[in-house]
């Protein structure tokens, strides 16, 4: 190094430090400004970044709760939780991939049709996820799976709960089922609620109890890391099971109205009329909600949905029929108690009757002669309720018909329920468009008068009206659900039946009339349904049969199926006790006499045994 | 003036076993604690992998060690290798970027034999030797030839790195040479118009530096808009020091760094970690440390018998500071990400011992100092 001198040095010296104080002052400032930094972080924002690093780690996972069951009246099972089995892999354990699918192929475990979709799934997910291979291995196939699993590292069996119907086509109607979660649903129910979960009651009692049944999902906290594997569970919050539903159905009776009317179209609707209990609900044809409630594809709904018999409709409670001659004891009824109608009074029946001004003539089924109110109901005499109908007038028999709840929902507990309809001229103003439409024609009360023309009833409509006849007026209102059982606190709280009576003011007699009538209908020579039951058969009835089509063609033989006259059958038994109103209508069935009558026949006989 | 600045930053030379052994005790106790959290902090990034610490241990003892030897020789003896380093140094930059290794898309390694090192890493302990012997060797403050050869025997081995490329090492050892010209006295208005030919500088720069590096800068002015790419590094990092706050989450508790949410987390961005699991008053004592070393390698500097040894210490000093404020300036969200390791604490990497060379010579300056009679 070459010399210098001091001063020089010092000059050096003073240059240096200078410039090194300089530098410290540069770096104060920069510290300050990592410490700022730092605070900024750290503590004002402290709040924001401990957020956005939970999220980043705390994932919820959803529990789903189980799914409420639901019992009939007697404790039987008819909507439970099965397991099925799934064949899962995880793709990460697995050496070869294609080799183990098509291993697995050659076994019959994986459909080779859903390969491709198998293998997109897995090109989708993550490496360590699961991913389904058949959502349902049959019992040959696990057992096929568990004599080969030693050669299939990584794939497993994992068992998940399923709805299941013990009872199939049976009670598909009366419960309705459970199918994917749609877009729609989630309008109606709180999603919040369905976090990993898949299915939502469709219709019915699944679809109307769906809150009750649903239950609360629990959760799981857990920390996963960077690639969203589950590294720890923070805790837990287990899932609130839905609520067991007890109903009000009789299996053994549904089983019976379901065997009977298994091969025709039509509904049956039993009721206690003690208490407004559906003891019944059938509809047919009806469907297997197992196969709904398992996922269809969309062809396989379509094909139910287009079927001409429309399975899906549940004609208990929304199919709506003319009641024809069924609806004579309730009119009988209005007349006596309007004062239109003298009981000892015996009306001449020649086979038809005249209105003044009309060429065509109201023929009536047959030529009953001379009949009084209680033989017009048990031989289903036309003319007598022509002129019943003509003296009432059509607002008096549209009010009383009214107070029998036609016309109106019986807001019975499952939705999609149909009204029915009483005709009057205000109706008819309001819902036809044309200025001739809307007028009233005096032959359309005569027709009234015997259940047809406007007149439409649901099944589920006349079982009610049945049960308030069979009471004499007071009745409940009907429901499928008897109780509900919190299963977390074991306690079942039962439906206090809601009464109903619109006839505080009717005479008793009048009943009696009506009541000897119906029995008469069963029990006497004469009787529209004499024949059909053993001797002095506890029963009270009235068959009916309603035109689709115009009266004159619809009575031929060689008439086209469809055209053909529902058959319809109501009834209360025992006629002194009444434990069941009955209301059974056969589509196209020609005649109540020999359709639905022995439906009645089948249902009471075992019932009226017990 | 002059003498009441020397009382305050006066520090007596070496005495005793600290001048014959040649160790600065407060300094080698600063290391020994920076070298704990710097275990500390990689046993927690590395999800509690023991052979992780075990390996950044070895390199901790062969750094030590290497100071150790270094501290022995004289700056005399380091001003005299300082030009042949420095020329041996710009021969295997030109050699990297024929034959070097490529990994990651950069150049920066050369295969030798039986390992191969980086000699970027050697140029930041030749840079600092060169500048300040050249410079030392004239008067202060210098002419402007001198300047401008200083300034082109700092810019050629920066260019080269540059190329490698590998932005940030090539910034901060031109800044360790840079630093030498500026407290060598450099006149007012030369640092102006140097200050003013780096901003027009900077455009070409953008041109010729990498598409990712160029992404790096434009994550760093927006990182939110590509939070999963090229953003990602800084919302993960800002996110873990964040939600550290005041007192951490406690050792081993980091969810950011145990669950792989921040990369890097061992070399690069173990800064976050630290802050994520000792929160702000972790940090700050950190950063404390750091303080401590930086200011008693000025002090030494300011202390030193000469210039050589004064403008090495201050460069060492300095260029430490800088590259802990780099660091710690980055993950936080305050420079863009250049990555630049947390010096001794970051795992890995050739970078300690460098860093542990350079220190070695500061240390050599403190304890090397006659008792000067006055």
């Amino acid at each position: 190094m070459e010399f210098k001198s001091d001063a020089t040095q010092e000059t050096e010296k003073r240059i240096f430090l200078s410039r090194i104080l300089f530098s410290i002052s540069l770096i104060s400032l920069l510290v300050i400004l990592i410490l700022l930094r730092l605070v900024q972080l750290q503590i004002f924002d402290s709040d924001k970044y401990k957020l956005r690093s939970m999220n980043n780690t705390i994932r919820t996972h959803s529990l789903p709760a189980t799914r409420g069951l639901i019992y009939d009246r007697n404790n039987q099972i008819l909507a439970e939780n099965q397991p099925v089995f799934q064949l899962e892999m995880i793709p990460e354990q697995i050496k070869d991939i294609e080799l183990t699918l098509n291993g697995l192929i050659q076994l019959g475990l994986i459909n080779e049709k859903k390969l491709e979709t198998i293998k997109d799934n897995i090109s989708k997910n993550y490496q360590f996820k699961s991913i389904v291979l058949n959502n349902r291995l049959t019992e040959r196939q696990m057992a096929v799976f568990a004599n080969n699993r030693t050669g299939f590292k990584g794939i497993d069996i994992k068992a998940r709960l399923s709805r299941h119907y013990p009872k199939k086509e049976i009670m598909a109607h009366a419960l309705g089922y459970v199918g994917t979660i749609s877009s729609m649903d989630y309008s109606v129910f709180d999603p919040s609620l369905y976090t990993g979960q898949e299915q939502v009651g469709k219709t019915s009692i699944e679809r109307d109890y769906e809150r009750l049944l649903h239950g609360k999902p629990g959760n799981e906290e857990v920390l996963v890391n960077v690639r969203g594997r589950v590294m720890d569970s923070l805790g837990k919050k287990p899932f609130a099971p839905g609520n067991d539903l007890i109903l009000t159905i009789d299996t053994k009776l549904q089983e019976i109205a379901y065997e009977a009317m298994k091969d025709r179209k039509g509904a049956v609707v039993g009721i206690d009329p003690s208490n407004g209990e559906i003891l019944i609900l059938v509809s047919t044809p009806s469907y297997d909600p197992n196969l709904l409630s398992r996922g269809m594809t969309i062809l396989e709904y379509k094909a139910i949905e287009a079927n001409e018999d429309k399975p899906l409709f549940n004609r208990a409670i929304a199919g709506q029929y003319p009641p024809g001659s069924v609806i004579k004891p309730m009119l009988g009824l209005a007349g006596l108690h309007l004062g239109f109608v003298d009981p000892t009074k015996y009306e001449p029946c020649d086979g038809a009757f005249f209105l003044p001004n009309y060429s065509r003539p109201f023929n009536d089924w047959r030529t009953h002669g001379p009949v009084n109110l209680k033989e017009a109901i048990q031989a289903s005499c036309d003319v007598y309720f022509y002129k019943t109908a003509i003296k009432m007038g059509i607002e008096n028999m549209s009010d009383f018909l009214s107070k029998f709840n036609l016309g109106t929902t019986t807001e019975i507990d499952i939705g999609q329920e149909k009204a029915g309809v009483v005709p009057n001229p205000s109706w008819k103003k309001n819902n036809f468009k044309s200025k001739e439409n809307q007028s009233w024609y005096k032959g359309e009360t005569v027709i009234a008068g015997i259940g047809q023309g406007y007149m439409l009833t649901t099944p589920l409509q006349l079982a009610f009206a049945t049960s308030m006849i069979a009471n004499k007026g007071k009745s409940y209102k009907p429901h499928l659900v008897k109780g509900i059982t919190d299963s977390s606190l074991s306690k079942t709280e039962y439906i206090e039946p809601v009464m109903v009576n619109h006839f505080d003011d009717i005479d008793q007699n009048h009943w009696e009339i009506i009541h000897m009538g119906m029995k008469a209908v069963i029990n006497q020579k004469g009787g529209t349904a004499y024949g059909m039951f053993d001797n002095n058969y506890p029963l009270a009835g009235k068959t009916g049969s309603s035109q689709i089509y115009s009266i004159e063609k619809t009575r031929g033989k060689d008439v086209p199926e469809n055209f053909k006259d529902h058959g319809l059958f109501i009834g209360f038994a025992p006629p002194d006790n009444p434990k069941i109103a009955l209301a059974i209508i056969v589509e196209n069935g020609i005649s109540g006499r020999t359709a639905a009558a022995p439906v009645a026949k089948k249902i009471l006989d075992v019932f009226l045994e017990k | 003036m002059i003498t009441t600045n020397k009382n305050i930053f006066s520090l007596k030379p070496s005495e005793g076993l600290q001048q014959r052994l040649h160790i600065d005790f407060p300094l080698f106790l600063a290391f020994l604690a920076i070298f704990m959290i710097s275990l500390t902090a990689i046993y927690s990034a590395s999800d509690s992998n023991i052979d992780v610490v075990i390996n950044q241990g070895i390199k901790i003892l062969i750094s030590i060690s290497a100071m150790l030897v270094v501290a022995q020789f004289s700056p005399l003896s380091y001003a005299r290798i300082g030009p042949w380093l420095y020329f041996l140094c710009l021969v295997l930059l030109i050699l990297v970027l024929v034959i070097g290794e490529t990994r990651n898309g950069a150049t920066r390694w050369l295969n030798i034999g039986i390992t191969s090192f980086q000699p970027s890493e050697l140029m930041k302990i030749a840079m600092p030797l060169m500048i300040a012997r050249y410079i030392a060797r004239g008067a202060l403050p210098p002419d402007v030839s001198s300047v401008a050869l200083s300034i082109t025997i700092v810019l050629i081995p920066s260019y080269l790195i540059m190329q490698e490329p590998d932005l940030g090492t090539s910034i901060l050892i031109a800044f360790s040479g840079l630093v030498v010209i500026f407290l060598s006295g450099l006149k007012k208005r030369y640092l102006a118009i140097a200050f003013t030919l780096f901003l027009a500088y900077l455009p070409f720069m953008w041109s010729s530096i990498h598409p990712f590096q160029k992404k790096r800068v434009l994550s760093f002015l927006n990182p939110e808009s590509d939070p999963l790419g090229s953003g990602y590094h800084l919302i993960q990092s800002k996110i873990a020091i964040g939600s550290g706050g005041l007192f951490g989450k406690g050792w081993l508790n980091s969810t950011q760094g145990q669950l792989d949410f921040l990369p890097e987390r061992t070399t690069d961005f173990i800064f976050a970690i630290l802050a994520e699991e000792f929160g702000f008053l972790g940090v700050s004592l950190l950063i404390g440390i750091y303080l401590f070393i930086i200011g008693r390698g000025i002090m030494i500097a300011i202390n030193a018998q000469d210039l050589f040894s004064r403008l090495l210490a201050s460069s060492i000093s300095l260029t430490f500071f800088v590259y802990v404020f780099v660091n710690i300036a980055m993950t936080t969200g305050l420079l863009p990400v250049v990555g630049v390791p947390l010096p001794l604490i970051s795992s890995g990497g050739t970078s300690m011992v460098t860093i542990m060379i350079g220190l070695g010579m500061l240390i050599s300056v403190q304890t090397h100092r006659r008792l000067v009679e006055k």
